[in-house]
């Protein structure tokens, strides 16, 4: 069936919002090379990324975001312009593997309902990004996998965190919300892999995480083995700051769950996406957040 | 060169250190954050994790912090997907050690006595594993270290791609390989890099303190010198180091790393430590020392840097030297005297620089540049 086999991503309306939108149409234009391989390798298959467009806004907006599709040459066949409605009901019904918005409180509603979803935020230097390899770093707790780990360490402190994790490191962590949309990736590259192209793959993917590698690298290394996904590069920063490193892989998104990262990426240029998930959004920089001034 | 220690930590506000008690384990907390989290949670055994400073980053990779050979013969010969499958099959199997393990073993040494001289001083050795191996082959790496004892925490896992871009970021002091290539772009970089070899024989080195010896031309100084004496001869050579005298030679590829060296030895002295300082250097040279000596002695004088033993050897062999003195590395341009050194069992590190590496074993009078 079309729907089950097709991989669908979205994009949430930032064309009529801002003129510059260059990451996004970077974002497009890598999503476009890799459909354009694997047309070639596979020219009946429709295993292929798919965006549609979606916003809040009403038809009328529609001319104006058609021509700068056109102007900056994306292939963005697919509208869904809902007029002030909520796109969660659209969302499942495309069955979308990743929604990105900058709006939180819809991002928020899509993973809650068990959609991966991540708000978006422009990076305060640009850079250049690969045109031909689309990049995607992931950061590990709460995004690829859940927060359970997180909890540990905030409510309970490193030691019984380093203790929980060496006990339990047979034991493959719960998944996070963005762990579908790797898995969707992994087809893709697999696909490669099969016509020989593993060197030349267009798709990389990374894992940049704060764990420790010794002390808790295990849990995290064999709880992607056993979902069967495997990650291109890995990076145990050990609490060292991720930035630096983005700026050198230079992803054309990085995901994660804790606004601290995500401020630090896009400070030094990486496209970042926050994933409003898990114990870390009721935490700014460690300290519990009053409910009320609890941000996005 | 971008070993400056200043450097380091411009920018950023958390490049912790490896505590042996991992407290630097914190899953996705800044440095400020995991400080508020001990604050919250109540104290932990691990020491508080400090404001960030100065590290000294040593970057290491697979083959040379373990013994790696029989895998690497697998890749070789039967392809990545057999390495991968053997990796994972014997994944708590730990390696071997490899030439850089009692390196490794020696700088914790000297973190654990920085550490009870100065508990809240960030500025220590930081061991970072990068490797082109494969996030799966990371379980059996990890279950090594753990094996061993040893307290690596960051890793950088590239699955294939030049693990050269990320030495950057990660402020690399010190970057060693097995692969000459890789070396050889680090120090295009300006990051200190050696190619380290496995050998039969290993004499057995201190485990409280760190003896590191370094050649002089074209490892701590430029290849200035050597130039002239493969272009021009011995004669020349003297002359002009003796017209020379008090021109300072240039840095070569090694000298930020002395320099660092320096700076931690240092910390030692004020604590009234120098008699049995864990850091030891040596300069071990080939230059003689009437004729061309004090050339040398001075440029590391207008440094600012001490040494603490300088060997003038004028020509005879540094094997037995070496031997003698067991450094956990030693540091020089020429593979004639790594492989000579490693015969004898010492630790040799090769450092691909300079006009040396066009004339392999021999001492060529006159060739034209």
């Amino acid at each position: 069936m079309l729907l089950d086999v097709a991989i669908r991503y979205l994009l949430a309306c930032l064309l009529a919002y801002e003129n510059k939108s260059f990451f996004l149409v970077i974002f497009t234009q890598a999503l476009m090379a890799v459909n354009e391989r694997l047309r070639n390798l596979y020219p009946d298959s429709e295993e292929l990324f798919d965006i549609v467009l979606m916003t809040n806004n009403h038809a009328q907006v529609g001319v104006r975001l058609i021509n700068s599709i056109n102007h900056y040459d994306l292939t963005i066949e697919r509208f869904c312009m809902t007029g002030g409605q909520s796109p969660i009901g659209y969302l499942k019904a495309y069955l979308t593997n990743l929604y990105l918005s900058k709006d939180s409180k819809k991002v928020q509603e899509a993973i809650e309902e068990g959609i991966a979803a991540a708000i978006m935020f422009k990076p305060d230097v640009e850079s250049q990004l690969s045109e031909t390899q689309l990049r995607v770093a992931f950061d590990g707790d709460a995004v690829l996998f859940s927060d359970e780990s997180e909890i540990i360490v905030k409510q309970h402190g490193l030691d019984t965190f380093f203790e929980h994790e060496k006990q339990h490191e047979n034991k493959p962590l719960a998944q996070g919300p963005l762990k579908c949309f790797l898995e969707a990736l992994g087809k893709l590259q697999k696909k490669f892999y099969a016509k020989n192209e593993r060197l030349n793959c267009p798709i990389r993917t990374f894992l940049v995480t704060a764990r420790s590698a010794a002390s808790s690298g295990v849990r995290v290394l064999k709880t992607l083995r056993s979902w069967g996904l495997e990650i291109d590069e890995a990076l145990f920063l050990a609490g060292a700051p991720k930035g630096p490193l983005l700026q050198k892989i230079r992803p054309h998104i990085f995901f994660d769950d804790q606004m601290f990262h995500i401020e630090g990426a896009k400070e030094m240029g990486t496209i970042a996406a926050h994933v409003p998930y898990g114990i870390g959004q009721k935490y700014n920089k460690g300290k519990l957040i009053e409910p009320e001034k609890q941000q996005k | 060169m971008s070993l400056d220690p200043v450097q380091v930590m411009k920018r950023q506000d958390s490049l912790p250190k490896t505590c042996p008690s991992a407290s630097n384990g914190d899953s996705k907390a800044s440095w400020d954050d995991s400080k508020d989290i001990h604050e919250n949670v109540g104290s932990t055994k691990k020491p508080k994790p400090p404001k960030p400073e100065n590290a000294v980053t040593i970057a290491v990779s697979s083959r040379v912090l373990f013994h790696t050979e029989k895998e690497q013969k697998v890749f070789e010969q039967q392809g990545i997907e057999e390495y991968l499958r053997y990796q994972v099959e014997h994944e708590n199997e730990p390696f071997a050690p490899g030439p850089a393990f009692p390196l490794v073993k020696a700088l914790e040494a000297v973190n654990n006595h920085l550490r009870e001289l100065y508990p809240e001083s960030e500025e220590l050795f930081d061991i970072v594993l990068v490797t082109y191996n494969h996030a799966n082959v990371g379980i059996r790496l990890i279950n090594t270290i753990n094996y061993h004892n040893l307290f690596i925490e960051r890793f950088c896992m590239t699955g294939g791609s030049s693990p050269t871009g990320y030495l950057k970021a990660w402020h690399t002091n010190l970057y060693l390989s097995a692969d000459t290539a890789k070396v050889q772009e680090a120090l295009s970089e300006g990051i200190a890099a050696a190619t380290m070899f496995m050998s039969e024989k290993q004499i057995e080195v201190s485990k409280t303190q760190l003896k590191v010896a370094f050649d002089g031309d074209a490892v701590l100084f430029s290849d200035e010198s050597e130039r002239i004496f493969k272009a021009h001869g011995l004669d020349k050579f003297f002359e002009h180091e003796r017209e020379n005298e008090n021109t300072l030679l240039d840095h070569g590829p090694l000298k930020g790393f002395l320099e660092v060296l320096g700076k931690l030895q240092k910390k030692f002295y004020a604590k009234g430590h120098r008699l049995d300082c864990p850091i030891r250097t040596y300069l071990v040279t080939a230059r003689s020392a009437a004729s061309s000596g004090i050339r040398a002695l001075k440029t590391l004088r207008a440094w600012g840097l001490e040494i603490d033993e300088a060997l003038f050897l004028a020509g005879a062999p540094k094997g037995p030297m070496l031997e003698k003195i067991r450094p956990h590395i030693y540091f020089d341009d020429q593979m004639f005297h790594v492989e000579g050194a490693v015969e004898m069992g010492a630790i040799a590190a090769h450092v691909p620089y300079g006009i040396a590496q066009k004339y392999p074993h021999k001492k060529s009078t006159n060739t034209g540049k």
